[in-house]
């Protein structure tokens, strides 16, 4: 078996007298897409920012074996420049070639034809696309990404989860925070589920995983 | 180009470019600028007080409102659309990030310095024959001075809900030396004194850029956390 990826032990987060969760362990290994799901307010975004290492833990540890890509609910771009500069400048931070990697991810996330353009002018679904171009440049061991399918229309979120399916088979280690399973069931390879100020799980997840992990959901919803 | 440099210079070329096509700050400090300077001289007595008297203290009036403009914007822009946590995510040192707000924040204050200059020389009726680069010294050394304070003390205020109106109730105590200390070598500039009679000024605005500098640097870390 391969080290993990990433591993978090025993976190948790206040934020004031607010616990928002506690002892929170999970890993990621190579090639592992994990679902987290829960309800609004129950601290995904905070997890995920805290396995990024942009915030941190209250108690508890996380190690990383890799470079993190994460998307947001912000682009982490600037509107007065366009999409190719937001990528390039993102290219610039991480150290890395320009050279063809920025063309091959405007094409591969389908900005090739608004490259150019200043995305102030961007709608949303674009907005989204560009974000999660950023958080490829480095080409990132470890990804992070929160609700990526937002804002994305049919075909957006096809090329994405062709994304996702394809970094996993490369070995990267992926988390996705989402409200909708079922629309990542088919890439998932495990699912934990933030409810209640814990994390049960992560557990494994099969071809029947939409079905089974929609129930367990509402389980824990309802018992939480 | 080092790895160090080469962050500092992505982030003060970003920088220059977003405000190139938005010139939002810029256009604003201007006018600023312009008002500052042509209120002040209309606001005198011209019988009873000659504009070299109040020109130090109006150029560095201008100068250091003008510059607060720019200042508030300098994170701001970080802010929206969560800019910040990109350049927090990549493996550069964080004193770089600052090094390369503080380099964009030097040359948008310098821009606004060099046009409000000429404006200056053409309100208050000054000459500037031969001590042109003494002007440039003092101003080159104070704009560090505050702008290493303005670019800290805006990431600091950056996440709180009135960071606009934070910055300068925050900023203007630091300013007062070096601004003081700079009103007093301009003043013996447009007077035409020598330069020894400033050493004593220009060492203790040299002091307050080492300070400044140093410290702003070791704690801007300090205001990353969450």
């Amino acid at each position: 078996m391969n080290a993990p990826l990433l591993a978090a032990q025993d976190v948790s987060r206040r934020f004031g007298y607010r616990e928002i969760f506690s002892n929170v362990t999970l890993t990621l290994e190579p090639g592992e897409v994990l679902a987290l799901v829960g309800p609004n307010g129950a601290g995904k975004t905070t997890l995920l920012r805290i396995l990024a290492g942009l915030l941190k833990p209250t108690t508890g540890s996380v190690r990383r074996n890799g470079t993190i890509g994460l998307v947001a609910h912000h682009s982490m771009g600037y509107d007065a420049l366009t999409a190719r500069e937001n990528l390039a400048f993102a290219a610039r931070l991480w150290g890395v070639s320009e050279t063809g990697r920025i063309d091959r991810l405007l094409d591969r996330l389908g900005l090739s034809k608004w490259g150019e353009m200043r995305t102030a002018a961007f709608s949303r679904g674009m907005i989204q696309r560009l974000a999660i171009a950023r958080a490829l440049v480095h080409d990132p061991g470890i990804l992070l990404l929160d609700e990526p399918l937002n804002s994305l229309d049919e075909p957006g979120a096809e090329v994405v989860l062709q994304v996702i399916d394809e970094l996993a088979e490369r070995g990267r280690a992926i988390a996705v925070v989402t409200h909708q399973f079922e629309r990542i069931a088919a890439i998932a390879t495990s699912v934990g589920y933030l409810v209640g100020g814990s994390l049960e799980g992560p557990e494994p997840v099969d071809e029947r995983a939409a079905e089974v992990v929609s129930h367990k959901y509402r389980s824990l919803l309802a018992s939480g | 180009m080092g790895d160090y440099a080469r962050v500092v210079w992505a982030i003060i070329a970003k920088d220059a470019t977003v405000e190139w096509r938005t010139k939002t700050a810029f256009l604003s400090a201007m006018v600023f600028a312009i008002l500052v300077l042509s209120i002040l001289f209309f606001a005198r007595d011209p019988t009873a007080v000659s504009s070299l008297d109040v020109a130090p203290g109006a150029l560095w009036v201008t100068f250091t409102f003008a510059a607060m403009v720019g200042l508030n914007r300098a994170f701001l822009l970080e802010r929206e659309n969560g800019a910040m946590d990109g350049m927090l995510l990549a493996p550069i040192p964080r004193t770089a990030i600052f090094v390369g707000k503080m380099g964009g924040n030097l040359l948008f204050v310098a821009l606004v310095e060099a046009i409000s200059i000429p404006l200056f020389i053409l309100f208050y009726n000054v000459s500037l024959a031969g001590r042109l680069p003494q002007l440039i010294l003092v101003t080159a050394m104070a704009t560090v001075a505050f702008v290493a304070v303005g670019t800290l003390l805006s990431a600091m205020v950056v996440r709180t809900r009135f960071a606009e109106l934070m910055l300068p109730v925050l900023l203007l105590p630091f300013l007062i030396p070096p601004v003081v200390s700079a009103v007093q070598v301009t003043a013996r500039i447009l007077a035409g004194r020598p330069l020894s009679e400033m050493m004593g000024w220009l060492k203790l605005l040299a002091g307050f850029d080492i300070v400044f500098c140093v410290l702003t640097v070791l704690l801007f870390e300090a205001t990353l956390d969450e």
